[in-house]
């Protein structure tokens, strides 16, 4: 007979969570694959210039005599227009990829994060003044809004990051808004006020630590997401320009020969797929292991 | 008695919703002398933490201050501006809370919290702030600093929390402690020690001491004087012997016998108080507690009963109070 264990996680939240982590992924095979491959993009990212084949191709030098070809030993992923290895490009697009990903995200924490604690913390009219501002950032689809700042601001991949910024924040106001309205009930910021410690202060050491859980669930799984945008924005023109090895821009060259060189847009395509997925995995499992009594 | 540390007259709350006001507070006066411990006693709902909140300036964002005064060493507090408030809490005046647990943010280890403490009101060189958190530390009974200090708030017990948060609270070396039921998360034996642990600091250190509870029993072992709190108003108010031998208020003698030890000598059923306190003091004509009265004459439901002296310094609201006889 097999006797059910209590689960020390659910007592302490927080004792060994170290241990419970191995523990999930573990028996998360899934979670698992997503952590080995942020992995490798972290390592192609940091390594690529010395890992890619053709560092120089990666980088955009053309080689016009190979263009076009079909992948073979030699050019595993291919060759395009201007003869360049796919396999290279690829591995060159990762490090451009997180980069972005990365600001972005940072830059949305940044903004929305203090401006959504201050907000649920006052409540009253700063609250309603900072809420409103989301709702009108958020009536817009997020790309849409994000097409529309770089198309003001011009074409870039700084610009896109920018924008993506912008149209992200939000999101982020929302959800530490959410927890410091739970957290400003909570004693211990009644007990921070008692012993004469300012707003500002309360916000930065108490409310923000504590909020720090979803967001960093929904920060993982944002950087996903982000490659995605970034990506569409590049394929729409409206990002990173050539030569530059992005996955969005790589995609967009090679639709039109989609259907004879389909190794152009695929393997890009397949990078910015397995990038997605592997960051909603592990946000997952972040959610799993932050929030034990969560549903899941 | 010289001068009050603390005087609070008249003190009326209100609370303003959209379904119209409610009274939290209705004229309380009490006084906290000059190293005394004042017990603050009454049922749920009754103002007492509403009272020690409006001290600190601390009251929800629904409440308002309708009238009334509290003066902290002469000092009129009521009207302050945010920043001078700040400077008097943690510094002048000092808070527990009820549930140590959850009066500690568990994200930082005590360490932190106590040093963040100290620095917003005193700018020390760090070891002596480190000094001065090890010695309230061994004040309060917690010697080994080290690991507490070191400690995340779940990894100690209800009583060592509470005897931290305490330490914390008299950090800044405050003239007057407010104890929002210190003891009520903690069991009976942790009590007892609390309980002692306080009586000792103020004796040691002069402080004053504004007990909030609802436990009688814990009342009579800690404070000089007794306030009854009944509804928002003072029922009534005197040393603690007095109270507990002559109580004046049928509020308080309900109070007195509904305690478990006093009403199990009795082989009886444990005695209560029917009917509930009333939701909006304003709102009643007469006195409060009329209509759970065992005593009450016409007049009670007609007239408030005001707090009258029934005789040196034994305060009471009652109309009957002070005339043995017909009781």
């Amino acid at each position: 007979m097999t006797v059910e264990v209590l689960r020390p996680a659910a007592i302490t939240p927080r004792a060994g969570l170290v241990r419970r982590f191995r523990r999930s992924v573990l028996s998360d095979p899934l979670a698992l694959t997503g952590l080995i491959v942020i992995g490798l993009l972290v390592v192609l990212a940091v390594l690529g210039p010395w890992i890619a084949p053709y560092p120089d191709q990666g980088e955009g030098q053309s080689n016009v005599p190979a263009r076009m070809l079909a992948p073979s030993l030699e050019h595993p992923f291919g060759t395009d227009g201007l003869g360049r290895d796919m396999l290279s490009r690829v591995i060159f697009g990762a490090r451009p990829a997180l980069a972005v990903s990365l600001l972005v995200v940072g830059l949305a924490i940044l903004i929305g994060v203090p401006l959504g604690a201050l907000a649920g913390y006052r409540r009253g009219r700063l609250d309603a003044v900072i809420m409103r501002i989301t709702d009108l950032f958020l009536a817009f689809p997020p790309l849409l809004l994000a097409m529309a700042i770089v198309a003001a601001l011009g074409p870039g991949l700084e610009h896109a990051a920018l924008a993506l910024a912008i149209s992200w924040w939000p999101w982020y106001a929302r959800l530490a808004r959410g927890t410091a309205l739970s957290l400003r009930e909570r004693a211990f910021v009644e007990a921070a006020r008692s012993m004469g410690v300012g707003d500002l202060a309360i916000l930065r050491r108490h409310v923000v630590p504590n909020s720090l859980a979803p967001i960093l669930v929904q920060a993982t799984i944002d950087i996903g997401t982000v490659i995605l945008a970034a990506g569409s924005l590049a394929f729409l023109g409206l990002g990173a320009s050539p030569p530059a090895p992005d996955w969005g821009l790589m995609v967009a060259d090679g639709r039109t020969f989609i259907l004879d060189q389909w190794w152009l847009s695929a393997f890009p395509g397949l990078a910015i797929f397995v990038a997605v997925l592997a960051f909603n995995l592990v946000g997952d499992l972040l959610l799993d292991l932050l929030d034990p009594r969560g549903t899941r | 008695m010289s001068a009050p540390l603390l005087a609070v007259s008249d003190l009326a709350v209100r609370f303003v919703t959209r379904d119209g006001n409610t009274t939290g507070l209705d004229g309380v006066s009490l006084e906290v002398g000059q190293g005394e411990i004042v017990g603050l006693v009454g049922e749920t709902g009754c103002g007492k933490t509403l009272t020690g909140l409006s001290i600190l300036g601390l009251l929800p964002r629904s409440a308002q201050v309708a009238r009334g005064s509290i003066r902290l060493e002469g000092r009129e507090l009521l009207g302050l501006l945010d920043g001078e408030l700040r400077r008097i809490r943690g510094s002048s005046v000092g808070m527990v809370f009820q549930n140590p647990a959850s009066a500690f943010n568990p994200v930082f280890r005590l360490g932190t919290q106590m040093r963040m403490a100290l620095a917003a009101h005193e700018r020390l060189p760090k070891a002596e702030a480190e000094a001065r958190i090890r010695e309230t530390l061994a004040e309060v009974g917690l010697p080994e600093a080290d690991r507490v200090l070191r400690a995340y708030p779940h990894q100690l017990s209800g009583g060592m929390l509470q005897r931290a948060m305490i330490a914390e609270a008299l950090l800044c070396r405050p003239r007057l402690l407010i104890a929002d039921e210190p003891t009520t998360a903690l069991d009976v034996t942790i009590e007892a020690q609390i309980l002692r642990l306080i009586r000792r600091l103020q004796e040691t250190r002069g402080f004053s001491v504004l007990f909030i509870t609802h436990d009688l029993g814990v009342v009579r072992a800690v404070s000089d004087r007794v306030v009854v709190l009944y509804a928002g108003r003072v029922a009534e108010s005197a040393t603690t012997a007095t109270l507990f031998e002559e109580p004046e208020h049928p509020y308080t003698r309900g109070l007195i016998a509904a305690v478990p030890h006093a009403a199990a000598r009795r082989k009886e059923a444990l005695a209560s108080i029917p009917g509930t306190v009333p939701a909006d003091v304003g709102s009643v004509e007469g006195c409060a507690f009329a209509p759970r009265c065992p005593i009450a004459v016409d007049r009670c439901h007609l007239e408030q009963a005001l707090v009258r002296d029934v005789g040196s310094g034994h305060l009471a609201a009652c109309h009957l109070a002070g005339r043995g006889a017909i009781l």
